[in-house]
């Protein structure tokens, strides 16, 4: 049986898959598997976040559950309706991996017809599209030819169409794709803001930190399986050895009082290992009453990324 | 939550037709029928004593109905297959509207936006011919473009080729039927279920000269075409948009 993940949480159910699959076939007969026996469920209010390698098959879940892919077994479904027909009926703001928008629409104009397909009232749709254009920074090039921007701000022009209504779903695929470092913190920022108890947000990346940072969940994926769910809170009690880097910037010589396997790394830097949280913050704390300045305590790798290289090495 | 506003949409898709294919349609119908009033101008004046009964009338019909079909053929190149090959439906369809209600309306507007053309230039043409019949021939325009244009709108939802295969099965089928439209046996009767081609130059003739044409092969023109323009429906509500 293939693993399956149900949330033990109040909250209402959004979007279902169950046992879904996707084989695509080759006119000489020859068939692969992209997507097998998924079932997962996303509830309202949640951010989930879909991690997995190139090719694992993100985009091909996302596009089940768009509509725009039929699965060859199972099924999607949002608010109880077949994806597709919730999807006619109330829309999503959907942000996809490639950003394919006519290159001879001005970007502006670009915005106006989305919104007009939105089913935003004339009225509305100038202020719309203005608030989408000042909180992407695309005020500046509103004017320009699609095909005239920078893979950067076409990304950004992407997420703006995706943010024009107030849709209970966003769907993000590779949403910092191209964006320089001040607009991917911008980004999550967004996304922050967009946090709401009445939204689902499913962000699909391979992007672990930003997935850590966003993500109340995260999906693992690997050859087309659900590997295992994910929750980005570290806990009280993990059971698993973790690596965390201590830098200090006075006691030193104490530090192997409190952490005696505690590996120097140069310039105040130290690599220690502990069981649980508890047995790091008794350690810090000894490390503290002995005097230490203690700077910063990092993890060596999220608890994702720890999660990540095990399911995706398991699948392996 | 609002749905879609579709309707409104539709002068959005106009625009765009004009701009990608209307332009392109009006210039190949001047330059075409430039060619063929040119050396008659030259010979007879600016007013033309081209009428039903001169020995120039039919040239005059052929070069005014492949203008027509030319148009339907630019004008249902790519209409469903471009936005599934650029990826375009991706924006689209997640706003909260029906792909079939879209794909009609496109449909559609794309007619209105051919019959445009032709009226533009019969009215050109009606200056230099008197004789020629605008309404008529806007009425053979909407014709085949529901005879042609379902075929090309079926292709365009099953291939990506569509363009290609629109005349290879235009083309195709004229030949065949030229071929064994009328020996006995399994090859005369398979042709009969080709698209109906053969019945273009009496339809063209009859329609566009005198508003009259044989019935049963209007019916039949019209039909086979709205059959192809609801398999196509079928096929985009049963298929994907994604490869």
């Amino acid at each position: 049986m293939p693993p399956t993940f149900e949330l033990n949480r109040a909250s209402a159910l959004v979007i279902e898959f169950r046992n879904v699959g996707k084989t695509y076939k080759s006119l000489l007969g020859n068939s692969v598997k992209a997507v097998e026996e998924f079932s997962l469920q996303v509830v309202e209010g949640e951010i989930l976040g879909i991690a997995g390698p190139n090719g694992a098959g993100k985009t091909t879940i996302i596009a089940m559950m768009l509509g725009y892919l039929r699965p060859t077994k199972g099924t999607v479904e949002i608010n109880g309706l077949p994806a597709r027909t919730y999807i006619e009926r109330n829309g999503v703001g959907y942000l996809s991996e490639l950003i394919a928008i006519n290159p001879k629409w001005r970007a502006e104009t670009a915005l106006v017809r989305y919104a007009t397909l939105a089913g935003i009232s004339d009225a509305e749709i100038p202020l719309r599209v203005n608030e989408v254009i000042e909180k992407l920074g695309l005020a500046e090039h509103r004017d320009k030819k699609v095909k005239a921007l920078s893979k950067g701000n076409l990304q950004r022009l992407g997420l703006a169409q995706a943010l024009l209504r107030d849709d209970q779903i966003l769907v993000l695929d590779e949403p910092t794709h191209g964006l320089d470092p001040v607009w991917t913190q911008r980004f999550r920022d967004i996304v922050e803001e967009l946090r709401r108890p009445d939204r689902t947000i499913l962000i699909a990346s391979h992007n672990l930190d930003e997935l850590q940072r966003l993500a109340d969940r995260v999906a693992i994926i690997d050859h087309g399986r659900l590997q295992r769910v994910v929750s980005t809170g570290y806990e009280q009690n993990a059971p698993t050895a973790t690596r965390f880097r201590l830098t200090l910037a006075g006691g030193f010589d104490q530090i192997r009082e409190s952490f005696p396997l505690a590996e120097s790394g140069g310039r105040g830097e130290y690599d220690v290992t502990v069981r649980s949280i508890q047995e790091l913050n008794t350690a810090l704390a000894d490390l503290i009453s002995r005097g230490a300045l203690v700077v910063s305590v990092v993890p060596e790798r999220s608890v994702l990324e720890q999660q990540f290289r095990e399911a995706v090495g398991e699948s392996q | 939550m609002s749905r879609g506003r579709l309707g409104k949409y539709s002068l959005w898709q106009f625009r765009d037709f004009v701009v990608e294919r209307g332009v392109a349609i009006l210039i190949i119908g001047l330059l075409w029928g430039y060619v063929l009033i040119a050396p008659f101008r030259a010979a007879g004046g600016p007013q033309l004593k081209l009428n039903p009964s001169s020995p120039m009338w039919p040239l005059l019909i052929t070069v005014a109905s492949s203008i027509v079909s030319l148009s339907v053929l630019i004008a249902v190149n790519g209409i469903v297959s471009t936005d599934k090959k650029m990826g375009y439906y991706r924006f689209l369809f997640s706003k909260p509207v029906s792909v079939l209600a879209y794909y009609v309306q496109l449909y559609f507007v794309h007619m209105v936006g051919v019959v445009a053309a032709m009226l533009v230039l019969s009215g050109i043409l009606r200056t230099i011919v008197p004789d020629f019949s605008i309404v008529n021939y806007l009425l053979y325009t909407a014709l085949i473009f529901v005879a042609m244009g379902g075929i090309g709108f079926f292709i365009s939802v099953a291939t990506r080729f569509d363009w290609v295969t629109l005349a290879a099965v235009w083309l195709g089928s004229r030949a065949l039927r030229d071929l064994y439209g009328a020996k006995p046996g399994l090859p005369g009767k398979l042709v009969q279920v080709l698209p109906p081609v053969h019945k273009l130059d009496a339809v063209a003739n009859g329609l566009i000269t005198n508003g009259n044409a044989p019935t049963t092969d209007v019916i039949w023109l019209l039909a086979y075409g709205s059959l192809f323009f609801v398999l196509g429906l079928v096929l985009l509500r049963q298929g994907s948009l994604a490869d």
